[in-house]
């Protein structure tokens, strides 16, 4: 253990105080990749990116680089993106279709189901050399839920399902509107950020406080007269606090959201209760803001999602889809596309703010006195409760709490030891 | 074999595609590559890419020509001719003919 850092004296979750290391220290962001990165369920893909075997797009679990594919039997399988030779990535394209993906650096190849099919000079290799040793390495475990495929490095996980736990009664509030499900609209955006991934996944957890003040600009801009009412300003709602380190906070209010007006005319709220009953409609359903742990983040109303891919402790780079109703007309598709690009697009009239945020907490983070400083996390201490609505423990709209437990399921990961560690000799 | 070999009905053969016939089934060395080109023609070359073990029928067939599928070297349908690294040697050619909407081919003795 002496290579690996106790982070309880980082964390304290009970008195709501966190370390700035937890942003800024190298071997504290080596020890995530090793023991959250590599053990936790990760995003990689919707599923309607895949239509037929071939079919494929490429992203990161942590650091790694892995390549998404449906093989000849439609399966949705992942690969590390690196080759068993000398490592290069065997698919260099974002996304797209092949019969097999080849290195192009020595011109190794692989198949659909990551075996090495072909190597130049063959014969130039021993005897002993036997092409199945040296297939691409696969993600052991690639689940999906309503549409969102996960994989974990992890050989023998807690299932995808009991690892969402009660969050998919919320997350359901933006996947299962009807029986069609949802599919992706346009490209994936990607843009880089200064700032520790966490910044972002905790805010998508935990934190409405920062709606009224970071984006006033925003809210002005959207508010028919310029000036937002008492009643959107003053907002009162839950913040659901998983174990787990999920979190979703929404107001609560019969119809009070900000949405796209199309798309707001065209949903069939009584439809919507009878499928998934008021508590979500009024809800997770409203303007909400949620992570799944560690990294996946959505926002519902949206139907943004995306992820925070960790690159280094300073820096992360933000992948974020747009995913609509099957169901939804073209007109509407199009109305929540433009919604959800010129509010949280890469340079929606939100994402900026949040952004600029988080670049700045950064900026700063690795002055001595600065980081020495703790930072607060006590608002809605001690206040998550059964609240008889809503599953599971929830809080006040504008708490911590989710921030807390989100640390503190965090913290539990950094001080275990993971499976790759357990199987070392 | 006068006749040659009945390979495929035309329509199988879809364009910008091939198919494989069996080094038993054709009396060769190697396997051999039925190519469609996108102007609906018929070739034949061995499968094989002279380069390194990958299949030409699983390849792209486009404008006279097929890529190998894993390292992208051309080949010319008509000649056999490479056109560029990392293959050097040409590949062998078959001749193939189409009769009543049905391919035949006509292995060249290996």
């Amino acid at each position: 253990m002496s290579r690996t850092i106790d982070v309880a004296g980082l964390v304290d979750t009970d008195g709501g105080l966190l370390d700035r290391a937890v942003f800024t220290d190298e071997r504290i962001y080596r020890q995530e990749l090793s023991r959250v990165f590599a053990t936790s369920w990760l995003f990689l893909a919707h599923v309607e990116q895949f239509a037929k075997p071939g079919d494929f797009f490429t992203t990161y679990m942590g650091e790694d680089p892995v390549i998404v594919t449906m093989d000849k039997h439609r399966r949705i399988r992942a690969f590390l993106n690196s080759c068993r030779h000398r490592g290069a990535r065997v698919c260099r394209a974002d996304y797209g279709a092949t019969r097999s993906f080849t290195c192009t650096y020595h011109g190794w190849s692989y198949d659909l189901d990551g075996q090495l099919i072909s190597i130049p000079n063959r014969d130039g290799y021993p005897d002993s050399f036997r092409p199945q040793d040296w297939g691409l390495v696969e993600v052991p475990n690639v689940d999906s839920y309503h549409g969102l495929i996960f994989g974990t490095w992890d050989p023998a996980p807690l299932t995808l399902r009991d690892s969402l736990g009660q969050m998919t009664w919320y997350l359901d509030a933006m996947l299962d509107h009807d029986s069609e499900g949802t599919t992706v609209v346009g490209g994936v955006h990607k843009w880089v950020l200064d700032g520790n991934w966490k910044l972002a996944a905790e805010q998508f957890a935990t934190d409405w406080y920062h709606v009224n003040m970071s984006h006033a600009s925003a809210l002005n801009v959207l508010a028919p007269t310029g000036r937002p009412s008492d009643e959107i300003v003053h907002r009162t709602g839950r913040q659901y606090v998983d174990p787990r380190g999920h979190g979703h906070g929404f107001p609560v209010h019969p119809k009070n959201r900000f949405d796209s007006q199309t798309v707001h005319e065209w949903t069939d709220y009584s439809a919507l209760r009878e499928r998934l009953g008021g508590a979500r409609v009024e809800g997770p359903l409203t303007t909400g803001h949620a992570n799944v742990f560690p990294n996946f983040s959505y926002l519902p109303v949206n139907g943004s999602i995306r992820v925070w891919h960790p690159k280094g402790p300073d820096r992360m780079e933000v992948w974020a889809w747009t995913i609509v109703d099957k169901s939804m007309p073209e007109h509407v598709r199009e109305a929540q596309r433009l919604y959800n690009l010129r509010t949280f697009g890469p340079s929606g009239i939100f994402e900026q703010d949040d952004g600029e945020n988080w670049s700045e907490v950064q900026a700063i983070s690795h002055g001595f006195v600065t980081n020495s400083t703790p930072l607060n996390y006590q608002m809605g201490l001690g206040s998550e409760r059964d609240d008889g609505r809503h599953p599971g423990l929830t809080s006040e709209l504008y708490s911590d709490a989710a921030a807390r437990s989100f640390y503190r399921y965090w913290a539990e990961l950094m001080n275990t030891p993971a499976w790759h560690e357990r199987s070392m000799p | 074999m006068i006749d040659g070999i009945h390979v495929a009905a035309l329509e199988d053969i879809p364009v910008g595609e091939g198919i494989t016939i069996d080094r038993d089934r054709a009396g060769t060395a190697d396997d051999i590559a039925v190519l469609r080109d996108d102007d609906g023609s018929v070739w034949a070359l061995n499968d094989t890419c002279t380069h390194a073990d990958a299949s030409l029928a699983e390849g792209w067939v486009e404008d006279g020509y097929v890529e190998c599928p894993l390292h992208s070297s051309k080949f010319c349908l008509k000649t056999g001719a490479v056109q560029g690294m990392p293959a050097t040697r040409d590949a062998i050619t078959h001749r193939v003919e189409v009769r009543d909407g049905n391919v035949y081919l006509y292995p060249r003795s290996s």
